[in-house]
Formats: structure tokens, C-alpha cells, sequence
């Protein structure tokens, strides 16, 4: 079979810490690299870019996020939704405040607002745990979205009570507003994303990786081998909530072009909590997987019926679609309570040990 | 994915010495009482912990033994009396300052993170002495990667130590009951622990594996110079291994001296041992 790791030795533990220890995960990762950056632009449509390529990228942008904080550090949090309004709403005050203001900072910039905030909503933390946290980062929900919808500064007093995406240049060319081309747009995305996905392996493989983990598998044994729990849980909600902040923002400036407050309730949180969920819980693969399965798959089978050439009609469309995507997801909770991402590792195994059993 | 690496040497050790001569007192527990509302878990309780010893609290259960250990190591805070351990004395502290100071211990249950692998335990273990900060650990170089490196080095010589090598990729959980607990044993060593404690080391071992245990207690003990309190409840094993005991009942302490000593104490037969047969 193609997927061996015999014959691969490590002669220095660099190497062995490497990202890829295995030679075809690395070549699998160049491939996606491939697609995303070069075929997938050059083929796709205004459509595809808009209703898959983009919002997937940032859905699991946005999960990747959540699952720092669930997945690897085991707070539990509905306040992702927030977070990413916190960060929405800070690039949009950065770019109207300063309009000079490269978009890319203005970004990266607004994630510590969401990083602060989500840090302060995080206290409870040091306190409670479970689904009681969970109940407690409600309260994020519930009172950022208000506070969108109460305070006018935050919109510039705009009577519709929503905030408008402005022209913007990043170095010329045009990434966001009403003019923007989608080509564009997808390449920022799929940079800020690749960044950030990209730092978020690091921390998470590391020694910052390894104390969440510890924290989440026996929070008393941490503390007891030299965690400061306080710190560890406070950062693990600052980064999650930066990159929510950011996946916020990219989904507002890059995708959304405007937002009204409740774009940022309750469903949005749950939405991004099921990715997470079903790709796999502290796995930062996983987050993609999910994305690919709660965002693209309805859009992909709603265009089914038409390449078929079949008429069902709008409206039962619609009610298949969602007996099929959930469906679905009951399947592959059952198949694979850990996520996609856990199959996903079976599987190598499989191909590893190919073709004997154990 | 094997690794096969020559080390140059046995890698750095971290933690200062802290010039108190073997055989002095390391630690000091001076009038403990520790009481949850009305429940007195502890009265009164004093004894010293010498340098380099092999100290073993027995008691029969509920004695107060675990949370003298946790007392021990800040997790408890006594109402009354003070530690002292390595000259200085405190009244509060928490637990990872404890760590910080040279304390580290296993626990009575297996209490690994399950969810990892065995070398990312005892990585986990050597968190008392990483210190670089987010923005290098997120680029994984430079500093953070060097630093990860050469805890990776010290970890490796722990492996080697414990006999772990073929579990060092495995995730604990999937790993029998017997190595979670020399992995525990491992993670505990990874702080380069001045004074160990062990809480019950040996529960539900089989004969086998409890020799093995004791081989490498006494291993650390001499090896790395390291004080070492042991909770146990085999009698030949604590006999065999410790260098003094201190018997615990009811929260009061009832015997403390060599082995010899506490075997032939009536209060500790009246007890715990109870009288042997003939």
C-alpha cells in the first residue's frame, strides 16, 4: 500500500517532533495545498465561491476556535457566536476610526478585543465546570448580542441598527465591499485562515498544547504536576476567542458584507459547536471535516435536483436536505462518537497495519 | 516510527541544589490539624522528612495518611501548624508552587491525562521548568523549539529509567494498569522532584509488578538522590524499603522510628499489624 511508515526512522528528535513524522501526510497536505490555492480558484464559480469555498473556510476558522477551547482545554462554551460578533464589530470601529488602516491588522488587531472579552467571560471558569460553564458563557451570548443591538457607537448610529461593509484596498486591490471580487476575497481568507490554523498546530502540539490537554483529562492531577489552572484556563478562552474574533470579522468583512446583531445569537453558536463536535473534538483537522459536512453538504445536494434535471421544487428540497445532513450526523455520531477526524485516524491505522488485522 | 537517538550525556538536571547535607531535614510538618467542618482528619500532627530518606506513613484507611500527603503538597490548607520544607515555612500555598519548589507526588488512583500520549505526560511533568512564551511556542521555533527539545532529552532519560521505551507513543489510556502507574511514576520524576511522594505506589499490583516498583523506588531513591514519603499498605514492602515510618490512626500519630521499632510498638500492633502468626 501507498501509506507505510516503516522504513522512516528519525535520527534526532527534531525530527521527530516534526509536523509530519509520516512522509505521506505531508505530501497528502501539499496536494490540499494544491487544490486550494491553485485548482479550486481557477475552477470555480462566482456560486462556488461564495455558498462553499469561503464560508467553509471560515466556518472552520470559527470551530477551530471553539475546539481550542472545548476540544483541547475542556471548557465548554455557547458563546462562540458573541466572540465572533466582538471581533466583527472591533475590525468595523478600527476601519471606520481609522480608515487608513490596513484590513489585515484591522483584523488580526480586533482579535485581542474578542480575546479580552472572551478572557473576562471565562472567569466563571475558574470556578465551575461542564455544562454549568456552559450555561455561564450564555450569559456572553445573551448580553454582547444586546449590547450590539443597544449601543449605537458600536454601528456608527446607523439607522438600520446593522453595520455596512466599506470599500476596502489591501494594497490596491480590492478585498472588501459591495465591489469586491470573490476571487479575492477567497485568497484573504484562505491566507488568514492558513495562518491561523497554522499557529493553532504549534500551540496545540506544544508545551501550551499539552497543559490544556492536561487540564481538560484531570484538572486536580494538573494542578498537582505544576499547572497554574487559573492561567491556563484564562488563556485557553483568550485564544479561543481571538480566533473566533477573527473568524468573526473575516466572516462579516469577507463573506457576509453587513451584519445585524442577531446574526451573532444563539444558532450561530450552535452551528459552530457542531462542527466542532462532529469533525472531532481536540483535533484541529476535524474542524474542516465538520465544516465540510454541516456547510457544504446542503449546498451541494441542493444543487443535485437541478444537474440531475429533476424538479422537485424549493420548498421539500429544502426538507431533504435536512433529513439527509441530519441523518447524516446521526450516522457518523454513531459510527465515530470522537468525530470525523477520529475516522479519519482509524483509518490511516488501518492502512498502516494493511493487510493483516492488528 | 522509531526513534534511535545517542545522547552525548545525561542531560542537564534543573533544579538547584539546595545545600541541605543528606540526612538533614528536608521537611518539617510541625502541629498539623486539619479538620473538614467537624470531621478532624488530622490532629496534631508533627514528624520530619530527613534528606535522601525513604520516609513510609502507614495507617489503616482512613487514617488521615492521603491528606497528610496533600496537606503536604498545599493541596489542603491545615487549620493549625506550619510546614517547613527545605528552610522555609509557609502557611498557604497552592499545589503547582509546591511544584515549583520540589514536591511532586502520584496518586492513589492512576490520575494520568488520559487523553495523551505517554512522552506527552511526562512532557506534561517538565512544565514546571518551560517558560517560553505563546508567540514562539505558535511559530514552533527558535526558543520554544529548542526548549522543547531539550526537555525532550531529559524525558527520554526518564524512559529509559521506568523501561517505557515501547509505550512511548501510546495513549495511557489503552495502556495496562500496571505501566499507567510507572508512567505516573515518570511524570512525578519529570518535575526533578526534591521530595517524592508516593500514594500507594504498589494498590492492586501483582507480586511481579510490585517488585519491580520497589526496584525502581529504591532506583530513584539512590540515583537521583531524591527524599522519598511513601503511603503503602504491604507491610513487607514498607519494612523492606523505608528508612523510618510514621504510623497514623484516627488523624494522631501513634508510632514513628525505624521499621524495627514501629513493628515492635504496642500501639501500632493494638492498631494496624495486629499480632503476627505463629
Amino acid at each position: 500500500m501507498l501509506y507505510r511508515t516503516a522504513g522512516q526512522f528519525k535520527t534526532s528528535y527534531k525530527a521527530d517532533h516534526a509536523l509530519f513524522p509520516v512522509r505521506q501526510d505531508a505530501v497528502l497536505l501539499w496536494i490540499i495545498v494544491f487544490l486550494a490555492v491553485v485548482v479550486f480558484p481557477l475552477t470555480a464559480s462566482e456560486f462556488t465561491f461564495q455558498a462553499l469555498l469561503i464560508p467553509v473556510l471560515i466556518y472552520s476558522l470559527a470551530a477551530l476556535g471553539l475546539n481550542i477551547l472545548t476540544g483541547y482545554a475542556g471548557q465548554l462554551s455557547l458563546g462562540t457566536a458573541a466572540f465572533m460578533g466582538v471581533g466583527a464589530y472591533a475590525t468595523y470601529k478600527l476601519i471606520t476610526i481609522f480608515p487608513e488602516m490596513n484590513l489585515l491588522a484591522a483584523i488580526l488587531l480586533s482579535g485581542f478585543f474578542s480575546a479580552a472579552v472572551g478572557a473576562a467571560f471565562g472567569l466563571p471558569s475558574l470556578r465551575i465546570k461542564g455544562f454549568y460553564l456552559a450555561i455561564a458563557t450564555l450569559a456572553a451570548q445573551f448580553f454582547l448580542v444586546w449590547l450590539f443591538e443597544k449601543w449605537a457607537w458600536l454601528y456608527n448610529y446607523n439607522a438600520s441598527g446593522a453595520i455596512q461593509v466599506p470599500n476596502i484596498d489591501f494594497f490596491g486591490i480590492r478585498v472588501a465591499g459591495p465591489t469586491a471580487k470573490s476571487i479575492v476575497q477567497y485568497y484573504f481568507v484562505l491566507g488568514v485562515v492558513a495562518l491561523m490554523t497554522a499557529l493553532s498546530i504549534n500551540l496545540t502540539r506544544g508545551r501550551i498544547g499539552r497543559i490544556w490537554k492536561a487540564v481538560r483529562d484531570m484538572d486536580i492531577a494538573a494542578e498537582l504536576v505544576g499547572i497554574n489552572l487559573m492561567k491556563a484556563k484564562l488563556l485557553a478562552f483568550a485564544v479561543s476567542s481571538y480566533i473566533c474574533g477573527v473568524a468573526g470579522a473575516l466572516f462579516v468583512f469577507l463573506w457576509r458584507g453587513a451584519a445585524e446583531p442577531n446574526l451573532f445569537d444563539i444558532p450561530l453558536s450552535f452551528r459552530i459547536l457542531f462542527i466542532a463536535i462532529i469533525g472531532g473534538l481536540g483535533s484541529v483537522m476535524g474542524n474542516f471535516l465538520g465544516a465540510l459536512l454541516i456547510v457544504a453538504l446542503p449546498v451541494v445536494i441542493n444543487t443535485i435536483p437541478d444537474a440531475l434535471g429533476l424538479d422537485i421544487g424549493a420548498a421539500p428540497l429544502e426538507h431533504i436536505n435536512t433529513m439527509i445532513v441530519g441523518g447524516l450526523i446521526i450516522f457518523f455520531l454513531i459510527v465515530e462518537p470522537l468525530g470525523l477526524a477520529r475516522l479519519w485516524q482509524i483509518i490511516r491505522e488501518k492502512f498502516i497495519i494493511w493487510p493483516f488485522p492488528h | 516510527m522509531n526513534v534511535h537517538v545517542a545522547r552525548s550525556g545525561p542531560a542537564k538536571r534543573l533544579r538547584a541544589d539546595d545545600g541541605i547535607a543528606k540526612g538533614e531535614q528536608l521537611l518539617v510538618v510541625d502541629n498539623i490539624s486539619l479538620a473538614f467542618g467537624g470531621v478532624k482528619a488530622i490532629t496534631d500532627i508533627s514528624f520530619d522528612i530527613a534528606k535522601g530518606e525513604i520516609r513510609a506513613i502507614i495507617g489503616p484507611n482512613g487514617a488521615g495518611k492521603t491528606s497528610m500527603l496533600n496537606v503536604i503538597n498545599g493541596f489542603y490548607h491545615p487549620q493549625q501548624g506550619t510546614i517547613t520544607f527545605r528552610g522555609q515555612t509557609r502557611r498557604r500555598m497552592r499545589p503547582h508552587e509546591a511544584v515549583a519548589q520540589g514536591i511532586a507526588r502520584t496518586f492513589q488512583n492512576v490520575a494520568l491525562f488520559h487523553g495523551m500520549t505517554t512522552l506527552d505526560n511526562i512532557m506534561t511533568g517538565r512544565s514546571v521548568f518551560m517558560h517560553q512564551p505563546l508567540w514562539w511556542q505558535a511559530i514552533w521555533s527558535g526558543p520554544a523549539l529548542e526548549e522543547e527539545i531539550e526537555h525532550r532529552e531529559a524525558v527520554e532519560e526518564i524512559i529509559d529509567f521506568l523501561e517505557i521505551e515501547h509505550i512511548r507513543k501510546t495513549p495511557v489510556g489503552s495502556l495496562p494498569y500496571g505501566l499507567q502507574k510507572r508512567v505516573e511514576l515518570g511524570r512525578a520524576l519529570a518535575a526533578e522532584p526534591a521530595l517524592l511522594l508516593l500514594d500507594e505506589p504498589m494498590a492492586g499490583m501483582n507480586l511481579e509488578e510490585k517488585e519491580d516498583m520497589s526496584r525502581f523506588i529504591l532506583d530513584v531513591n539512590q540515583q537521583y538522590g531524591t527524599t522519598i514519603a511513601l503511603i503503602e499498605h504491604d507491610m513487607g514492602v514498607v519494612m523492606d524499603l523505608s528508612d523510618r515510618v510514621v504510623v497514623l490512626d484516627y488523624g494522631c500519630k501513634i508510632g514513628d522510628g525505624t521499621p524495627d521499632e514501629v513493628r515492635a510498638n504496642q500501639d501500632v500492633i493494638d492498631a494496624y499489624l495486629g499480632v503476627p502468626r505463629d
